[in-house]
């Protein structure tokens, strides 16, 4: 092995001695042989002669020597590549645009695949995160899943699962803290014991928890996520530091490494003695009150199919010892899935959407590439049959512009690379949206090695089809004027070929892009049903815990009555949230189980669910929805028990067709027990509460007339944005400690509900303005070289008198044709695609006619422009050059 | 002509140059026109050993380590570069010898039964 080595080396450095070597060799012999011709009695010119036939092809037979030498291989590489980039620096024009070209299918790959690989294949940043599940309580039968579990459900589950190591629980909570006199409301996690030691999470300052700090009594402690202990100023002695939250010393005993956390992003962890709501006996008796998220890790050896088999015996046995929970006619059942799995799925088709677009890009590319390629070994057929007729192999020559293609393709990529980052911090926002995961993106090693396999198998193939090509002609050294002309016909073909797959494959991109664009535009169409604009809202936490009822309606009510006084300010309400608001958008609506009590649910009825808002009085008139029937909300109702409820219409549609809802009763099944029976005092006119893209769902509207609903809203009479000081202001002079954050104009709200349509049509459209610029610039290039090609022939027609109009024509049709039988394919292909597209669509049904009709038009429009430019180039054409035109 | 293919006809079996080259070292070290020249004596004239392919196997045993190649003068006072056996090259002698013996006695008997 070291010997190869050595003598690899030996034969790249030792090059010019090798060769003076063989070449005294050779002459020596062929001396020897002149010698001997003349001992036999020629003369000195005939002995030279013979012996030089004698001896044949001297080159060739060096050459054969140098392919004896092993560093040989290595050597002739070197000089392809760098013959490769002199020929690439010879034709800057086509360098470049191959470059480009390729630059923008790896950059678009790279980015996408980049995001892809973050957020679906990454290993998960846990310890053995393979082996993590999440359980899912389902009812299938009521159309209900993902019900969260309560503290009895979860011990039944930890003690009946054969195949989990254990089991751990999760829920959040918001609670305002107190550090340094400074009060702030923080997302708070209230998990297990040992939440981090399952899922394999190392603190980086402190410890995490114990069993000890979960106990009845425990002290107090509390541990920061890594982004919320950056955020306050990340000092290493955070740990022993005493914070007050819900009326309690908390000691902080650790800082989390900066990993993406699971299931969402919170900014400190609780164990559960600590929620004052989980270690409340009654909740933890009932087995109805439901709050919690469950992970388990998988025993050594167990799959999540045994897994799953395994609980789902524990389900049967629970749903059958509290038959009056678990109804049997809804259904109950226990899903265990993959934690991996579990965090992505709402990201996984967009992006696989998005990748396979981006393939499509590159196809397009590659298919540019080829072409050029193939345009330029037009040129370059003299060269290579003289280097054949030297002694040159077909195989070396094969290689030759393989190796030239593989360098167009790695510049290519590399460029590529240089471009991904821009378009990655686009896509990190999008899929911030769907999944925590997105902070794990970043281009590191596998991304790297993907964009490196794409652009090297991209050269390879790029190359392989013009050398498969090329080595045709090698074959005949000297071609034959007519073998020439049949080769050039059948390329002819191929170059078409290529040109019809890149108009198609744009002409999809196009139709894709044009539903997106629909789409977009029926959404900012869609009637909201409330007056967005002039809409101020933001999230209020007082510090005393909403305990107090007295206390806190007096405060809701006097920042009623302080904001509305403020001069700019048009009407003020307070409510548990509002619509467009994004945490709702991203979590849809609420299911909670009702009743109605002209209609008692018939045996084996699967229990109705609805979406219910809690809001205050001039809740309606400020974001101004209209109330249909009945009654709005007013001040005395915060003030009665039990109070009064208003629905939307879809609500009186679905559940009350047949009879009047004013004055019918309803009652919520609130986890722990039902609420009183409430009357139904209006109907108000459907909202879309979770963003344009979601339809009206079954809306009940509470009156707040019990705890504190933070959401405040106002209506300004000028920009909304900028009364937000003014607010602030008269809100510390009700009290300092508000905490106050969530601040959103509606419209902004609006605006970010839409993200996801927007930057699908975005991206959609810049691959499609991508794949159609490429592809244009492919007709164009054929036909240039069509033109360059017929110049004798163009020369001929001119001479006896054709006009250049319908020559033109002439040349123009044949770009046409190729732009039209893309197309052709191009709308079957889209046809069949959009279909993919169909749930990112709003209001636009994937085989849209408009679309499919101004994406063909458009194109059309495109490459005959692009079409009659080349074709243009005629009017240059001299009649008496072009007929000496070779 | 730029090919130089020799007649098919003439052109050695596969192997059987290198082992001819092998043994006419065997005797002493020679030079690359010294091999041909040896060679044709021989065989009587009957193997006549194309320049185009005995530079090559040349190298390729060289390449192999099977012979080692030192530049020395000529019995006609010129630079001139000889070939020699190595150790790892008479081994590999003996055994192409060997197998040569057994394949060619064997289509020996077939041929001439």
């Amino acid at each position: 092995m070291r010997s190869r080595f050595l003598s690899v080396l030996r034969f790249l450095f030792r090059r010019r001695d090798l060769e003076r070597e063989i070449d005294a060799e050779l002459r020596f012999h062929l001396d020897h042989l002149i010698e001997q011709n003349i001992a036999r009695g020629m003369s000195a010119a005939d002995a030279r002669r013979k012996a030089a036939l004698m001896v044949g092809g001297v080159e060739a037979t060096k050459e054969a020597c140098r392919d004896a030498r092993t560093g040989r291989l290595v050597e002739s590489l070197l000089q392809d590549i760098q013959y490769g980039v002199r020929v690439l620096r010879k034709n800057p024009g086509f360098a470049c645009t191959a470059i480009v070209t390729l630059a923008l299918g790896v950059g678009a790959n790279t980015a996408i695949f980049s995001v892809v690989y973050g957020v679906l294949l990454r290993p998960l940043p846990y310890g053995h995160g393979g082996q993590l599940v999440v359980l899912h309580q389902n009812v299938p039968q009521a159309n209900v899943f993902d019900v969260p579990f309560s503290v009895k459900e979860l011990a039944d589950y930890r003690e009946g699962a054969q195949t989990l190591q254990s089991i751990v629980e999760h829920h959040t909570m918001n609670f305002v803290l107190m550090d340094r006199d400074q009060a702030q409301r923080v997302d708070a996690a209230v998990v297990s014991a040992n939440f981090f030691d399952v899922l394999g999470v190392k603190p980086l300052v402190g410890r995490t928890f114990v069993a000890a700090d979960d106990a009845p009594g425990a002290d107090a402690v509390v541990i920061f996520s890594h982004t919320y202990w950056q955020s306050h100023g990340g000092d290493p002695g955070t740990v022993g530091r005493i914070v007050q939250m819900n009326g309690r010393p908390h000691t902080v005993i650790g800082v989390l490494p900066a990993i993406p956390q699971y299931p969402v992003a919170s900014d400190i962890y609780v164990p559960t003695s600590q929620c004052p709501t989980r270690s409340n006996p009654r909740f933890i008796d009932n087995r109805n009150a439901r709050m919690m998220t469950a992970f388990g890790r998988l025993k050594e050896g167990a799959t999540v199919e045994q897994v799953q088999a395994d609980l789902s015996v524990v389900a049967n046995t629970i749903a059958s010892t509290h038959p009056e929970t678990y109804l049997k006619q809804d259904g109950y059942t226990l899903v265990a899935s993959p934690l991996q799995d579990d965090l992505t799925r709402r990201a996984r088709t967009m992006f696989l959407v998005l990748l396979g677009v981006a393939g499509f890009v590159l196809l397009i590319a590659c298919a540019n590439v080829a072409n050029l390629l193939l345009a330029r070994l037009l040129k370059l057929e003299r060269e290579l049959a003289v280097r054949a007729a030297l002694g040159a192999s077909r195989l070396r020559l094969v290689r030759q512009v393989l190796t030239e293609s593989i360098v167009l393709s790695i510049c290519g990529g590399a460029a590529g690379l240089a471009l991904a980052p821009v378009a990655l911090r686009l896509l990190v926002q999008f899929a911030q949206r769907f999944t925590t995961r997105a902070a794990e993106v970043r281009v590191d090693t596998p991304v790297l090695a993907f964009a490196m396999l794409v652009s090297v198998g991209t050269g390879v193939l790029l190359g392989l089809a013009p050398a498969l090509f090329s080595s045709k002609w090698i074959e005949s050294a000297f071609p034959q004027s007519a073998q020439w002309s049949t080769a050039n016909r059948s390329r002819h073909r191929v170059r078409g070929a290529l040109v019809v797959i890149q108009v198609a494959v744009s002409v999809v991109l196009l139709a894709g892009a044009g539903l997106m664009i629909r789409t977009f535009a029926r959404l900012q169409q869609a009637d909201p049903g409330f007056a967005a604009d002039h809409l101020l809202t933001m999230r209020l936490s007082p510090l005393s815990p909403p305990f107090d009822t007295q206390r806190v309606r007096e405060l809701a009510d006097r920042i009623i009555v302080k904001v509305r006084a403020l001069p700019g300010i048009d009407s003020v309400a307070l409510a548990t949230s509002f619509p467009f608001n994004p945490a709702g958008v991203v979590n849809g609506p609420g299911k909670i189980s009702f009743e109605i009590d002209s209609q008692p649910p018939a045996r084996g009825d699967v229990t109705p669910t609805t979406d219910v808002r809690v809001v205050g009085a001039g809740y309606f008139e400020t974001i101004r929805q209209p109330i249909l029937r009945g009654r709005s909300f007013e001040e005395r109702d915060e003030r009665t028990d039990p109070g009064v409820l208003v629905i939307n219409q879809t609500m009186a549609r679905h559940r009350f067709p047949l009879e009047d809802p004013l004055g019918k009763r309803m009652r919520f099944n609130v986890g722990t027990n039902w609420t009183p029976w409430q009357e139904i005092v209006g109907v108000a006119a459907d909202v879309r509460e979770y963003g344009p893209g979601q339809g009206p769902v079954d809306e009940v509207y509470g009156v707040f007339n019990r705890g504190f609903a933070g959401r405040l809203i106002v209506r300004t009479a000028l920009d909304p944005a900028s009364m937000e000081p003014t607010v602030r202001a008269a809100l510390r002079e009700i009290d300092p400690r508000i905490a106050i954050d969530n601040v959103y104009t509606v419209e902004r709200a609006q605006y970010e509900s839409m993200t996801s349509p927007r930057v699908m049509m975005l991206l959609l459209g810049m691959f499609a303005g991508l794949a159609a610029l490429i592809s244009v610039s492919g007709i164009a290039a054929v036909m240039a070289l069509a033109v360059g090609q017929r110049t004798r022939e163009i020369g001929v027609r001119m001479a006896l008198g054709a006009r250049v109009g319908s020559i033109i024509g002439m040349v123009m049709r044949q770009g046409l044709v190729l732009a039209l039988a893309g197309i052709g394919v191009g709308m079957a292909g889209a046809a069949a695609l959009t279909r993919l597209l169909f749930s990112f669509l709003y209001g636009t049904s994937p085989t849209d006619v408009v679309t499919f009709l101004a994406a063909p038009v458009l194109f059309l429009a495109v490459s005959a422009a692009a079409a009659f430019v080349s074709a243009r180039q005629v009017v240059f054409i001299d009649p008496l050059v072009a007929l000496r035109h070779e | 002509m730029a090919r130089t293919k020799s007649d098919p006809k003439r052109d050695l079996l596969q192997g059987t140059l290198d082992l001819l080259i092998l043994k006419t070292l065997d005797l002493q070290a020679m030079h690359g026109w010294g091999i041909t020249l040896r060679i044709q004596q021989l065989s009587e004239n009957v193997l006549q050993v194309n320049q185009g392919s005995l530079y090559p196997a040349l190298h390729r045993l060289e390449e192999r380590d099977w012979i080692r190649a030192t530049w020395s003068i000529s019995e006609n006072n010129r630079q001139a570069k000889y070939y020699e056996l190595t150790r790892q090259g008479r081994k590999q002698l003996a055994e192409e010898k060997h197998n040569w013996l057994r394949l060619s006695g064997a289509v020996a008997r077939i041929v001439g039964a």
